[in-house]
């Protein structure tokens, strides 16, 4: 127990039900009190694993199930023209691109203000799940291993002179060129890395073009 | 400018749209339902459903949580209309599907395996919270909870699965 407001069991129920919170409460108790401070680190190690584990490998869904799906009449003709429109989305994957980038971003708005670096342990975590190594020095406020187009890219926030950037890693998506592009108020760039794709995204301005380049040079795939 | 109206060229979009998230409502149905085969049907009904009430879906950027709700709606019912039956924890289906070991981490099976072996009161809210990005005031108006049920469910959900990293539950209640 410590002298602020919340004793441990009420911290300990806080951060066990929200791990990102950061109540001004929870916070004062954790600067005093070693032992829910410590309660506080595993449960977001806990958390993180949680996402990872709850994202599961996307390629398994693609196989038949076990048991034959049930299959209802009014979907087939629906899920036909999806499937001419999916081909369609491969067909012309870059327009999509831009758009499914900033789409994903705008799910997840509070990636963009965390202020702690993330421990290196997790992001390697989430480098590995999506297959990449990024050797940069920025330091990285954000790193989730998300689902996106049937696999798992990095998505990371690293902080800049010119503000926080919404960093990408996207495993076997083509990119034939650099591509500026501005889609919902936000600006980013398109650039092609090896085996995959990188995108860059400023909240508000222009992705400088060195910190572009910069960041694309340390992917590794 | 009028917006444009869907039903017309943004038809093909939508659906576009709609398919880029099959993958993620599949994953979070199965997290649900603990079954693929009953995940493969929520999904199916519920991209039917978000067709059909396209023009309800009012801010584009907001299509992901209207799908997951719409979803989870499906999901119970689901159990509502054909009366599923609550299946044991040790045969839940799920448990034995390849998804759950196929990229190799076996930390992750056992915490997938526990994830699947919680009671659903518990798993639900998690799985809303953490895969469906929804705030815990979000979760209540959903499931019918207090804010304050809400957060305790979570905090039990992850109490329970503190074991699979050998780290001590803390204490449930004063």
């Amino acid at each position: 127990m410590s002298a602020a407001n919340l004793n441990c069991h009420e911290v300990r129920l806080a951060i066990g039900a929200e791990p990102q919170s950061r109540s001004g409460d929870v916070t004062a108790h954790l600067g005093t009190c070693a032992a829910c401070s410590r309660f506080r680190d595993e449960t977001l190690m806990l958390d993180r694993n949680l996402r990872a584990a709850l994202e599961l490998p996307l390629s398994e869904f693609r196989r038949p199930a076990a048991r034959p799906a049930r299959r209802y009449a009014l979907a087939a003709s629906l899920m036909f023209g999806l499937l001419i429109a999916g081909t369609m989305w491969v067909v012309l994957p870059q327009p999509a691109l831009a758009g499914d980038v900033v789409e994903h971003a705008l799910h997840e708005p509070g990636s963009w203000d965390g202020s702690e670096v993330v421990p290196k342990a997790a992001v390697a975590a989430v480098l590995k799940a999506a297959g990449v190594e990024f050797d940069s020095s920025l330091p990285i406020t954000y790193a989730a291993p998300c689902p996106f187009h049937g696999r798992r890219m990095a998505h990371l926030v690293v902080q800049t002179a010119n503000g926080p950037l919404t960093v990408m890693l996207l495993p076997r998506e083509t990119v034939s060129r650099r591509r500026e592009f501005t889609e919902d108020g936000m600006r980013g760039v398109l650039l092609p890395a090896g085996a995959g794709a990188v995108a860059v995204l400023a909240r508000t301005g222009e992705v400088p073009a060195p910190l572009a380049d910069e960041i694309v040079s340390a992917v590794r795939w | 400018m009028n917006p444009r109206p869907r039903g017309t060229a943004a038809e093909p979009a939508f659906a576009r749209l709609l398919e880029t998230f099959r993958p993620d409502l599949l994953r979070f149905s199965l997290w649900l339902s603990r079954d693929r085969a009953v995940a493969e049907d929520v999904v199916q009904e519920t991209l039917i459903r978000a067709w059909k009430s396209k023009n309800e879906l009012k801010d584009p950027a907001a299509v992901r949580p209207w799908l997951l709700t719409i979803a989870r709606r499906e999901h119970a019912r689901l159990y509502e209309r054909k009366r599923l039956p609550t299946v044991d924890v040790e045969s839940v289906e799920a448990l034995g599907d390849p998804a759950l070991s196929s990229d190799g981490d076996a930390g992750l099976l056992d915490l997938r395996r526990a994830i699947l072996k919680l009671p659903d009161e518990y798993r639900e809210p998690l799985v809303l919270q953490v895969l469906g990005g929804f705030t815990t005031a979000e979760i209540g108006a959903e499931l019918g909870l207090t804010q304050a049920a809400v957060l305790t469910r979570l905090f039990r959900a992850r109490n329970r699965l503190r074991g699979i990293y050998g780290l001590e539950p803390a204490q449930e209640s004063e």
